[in-house]
């Protein structure tokens, strides 16, 4: 089968101050500006090739701030590398700052309805699962409330149900499960079974082992923005702890 | 190498989520209409309330020399258009940070979020129009089987903002200054385009090489064209409008390509 994801010399760099001194000579050359070696220039992943099969489950191993979050965002699309290729194919369901398409003054029926169809969903899809949903989110008595009257919970459940009933074969998530009581994240390593069992390929990060070894087979070890192990989940985990004791690093920026 | 979209590939993305569009577009009409009564009016006040003020000085304090009668027809005929096209620049400008963390967590094609904000504020300009249609009737001005070109005044239009929004949302975000540049410059572009006199009054005074300089100003033959419903008489012909077209067109290109450029850029910094 051809792989969903495949990364080639993938790299993105970001500015370390926050001066922007882009050039309107940038614009204008032939090649893209973050080509050129610049002062104050970090590249927050770089050469990283990797491919990843349908079905397959990763899991993002590394300290904060080497590249973990950054890497889902350029496969969920919202990113976009300065070097390197990078091929998603089919649609991506991103659970990254799942309340981000949800609005204040909106109230939480209006939301559902905008945000999936943000997502793609058609009016007769929504209609079909927006009770699938709500009971989900255990929202059922709050659909006229205005979304920002929610609790941090409450919207993250919301966020996290939305999203997991999209149809999109590649499904990302970033410490959600983090979020939440412990009755609702057993519903969502739930779900999240239910989505891998049908076939979907998840791509998890989170800093809690057993939430890795529960749903990952292999697993991505970033390092410094470069990928320092790519194969069973294990081997990223020991690889993990070998380094953190081994030295302090700096933190670094995210982004 | 960056991922590279081909121009037509994007084109029939962005076709695909046209629903997504019009999602977007109704939603933000429901924000600005549900919240408060006053809702319809607030979009009305601005143009209705210039209008009254050039309407006033033009006809009551000073004798006009500029325009036709009935002038707050004129005048409206061209301050509404106006409106659409202030409040789209200024809002494309932010057409990327306001909902920041709409266009984070979605991967639509990043165009959408100016083809929303252009389309928002027609949605306001056209729910004006019967404002112009009122003072009309109250002036009983005569509509001219021109008014036939109104589509093509919106498409041109529509082009022309779409491009300029196109180029002005990922500036605005990397550049601090446009925002400010840009609020002087549509202010001196208020009194450079066409709406509280017409173009054939650029002809008639200045004439010459100042008259073919001004058409140079895209929004010169739209509003124009606008006009020529009411007031055909008044009308500067194709040429003012071939130009127009020209360049608004030109404008989308511009656009595109500055967009395109500067969009990895610009995700970074949101």
């Amino acid at each position: 089968m051809a792989p969903v994801i495949e990364a080639d010399g993938l790299g993105i760099s970001f500015k370390r101050n926050r001066r922007r001194n882009r050039r309107l000579r940038d614009l204008l050359a032939g090649r893209a500006p973050a080509k050129r070696k610049k002062k104050g220039e970090f590249w927050a992943l770089r050469d990283l090739s990797f491919s990843v099969e349908p079905g397959e489950a990763v899991g993002l191993v590394g300290g904060n701030g080497q590249g973990k979050s950054t890497l889902l965002k350029l496969i969920a699309g919202v990113l976009l590398p300065d070097e390197g290729r990078l091929r998603v194919h089919g649609g991506v369901a991103p659970l990254i700052e799942v309340t981000g398409g949800f609005v204040g003054d909106l109230t939480a029926r209006d939301n559902i309805l905008l945000t999936a169809g943000l997502h793609g969903l058609s009016k007769a899809q929504i209609a079909e699962r927006f009770d699938a949903i709500v009971d989900f989110a255990e929202v059922r008595d709050f659909l006229d409330t205005p979304f920002r009257h929610f609790s941090s919970g409450m919207k993250v459940r919301l966020g996290f149900s939305v999203v997991t009933t999209l149809d999109e074969p590649v499904v990302l998530v970033d410490e959600v499960l983090a979020v939440g009581d412990r009755a609702f994240r057993e519903k969502c390593y739930d779900r999240m079974g239910e989505l891998l069992s049908g076939g979907r390929t998840l791509f998890l990060v989170s800093h809690n082992e057993a939430d890795l070894r529960r749903f990952c087979t292999r697993g991505l070890y970033l390092s410094g923005g470069s990928l320092v192990s790519d194969g069973p989940l294990e081997d990223a985990l020991t690889r993990y702890r070998e380094d953190a004791t081994r030295r302090r690093r700096p933190p670094r920026p995210t982004e | 190498m960056a991922i590279q979209v081909e121009p037509v590939p994007r084109l029939r993305i962005l076709w695909g989520n046209r629903r997504v569009l019009q999602l977007l577009v109704s939603r933000d009409l429901k924000v600005k209409y549900a919240d408060s009564v006053l809702g319809y009016f607030w979009t009305i006040l601005e143009p209705l309330m210039m209008a009254g003020v050039y309407w006033f000085v033009f006809t009551q304090l000073m004798d006009r020399t500029l325009g036709q009668e009935p002038y707050i027809v004129f005048l409206l005929a061209a301050m509404l258009p106006w409106q659409w096209t202030n409040s789209s620049l200024r809002a494309s400008m932010k057409a990327l940070s306001k909902d920041s963390k709409l266009v984070r967590s979605t991967n639509l094609p990043r165009e959408i979020w100016i083809l929303r904000t252009v389309g928002s504020k027609f949605s306001e300009f056209f729910l004006a129009i019967p404002v112009l249609v009122f003072f009309a009737v109250v002036n009983s001005a005569e509509l001219s089987w021109y008014v036939v070109f109104f589509p093509l005044a919106v498409l041109l239009q529509a082009v022309l903002l779409v491009g300029a929004g196109l180029a002005l949302a990922p500036l605005a975000v990397l550049y601090g200054d446009v925002e400010r540049l840009i609020r002087i410059l549509t202010r001196l572009l208020f009194y450079f385009s066409p709406v509280i006199y017409g173009v054939s009054d650029v002809q008639d005074k200045l004439g010459g090489v100042v008259a073919d300089l001004y058409i140079l100003n895209p929004l010169a033959g739209i509003f124009d064209l606008y006009r020529t419903a009411f007031f055909p008489g008044e009308w500067a012909g194709w040429g003012a409008v071939g130009v127009s077209a020209l360049i608004s067109f030109a404008m989308l290109a511009l656009g595109i390509t500055v967009f395109r450029r500067l969009e990895g850029s610009v995700l970074k910094e949101i």
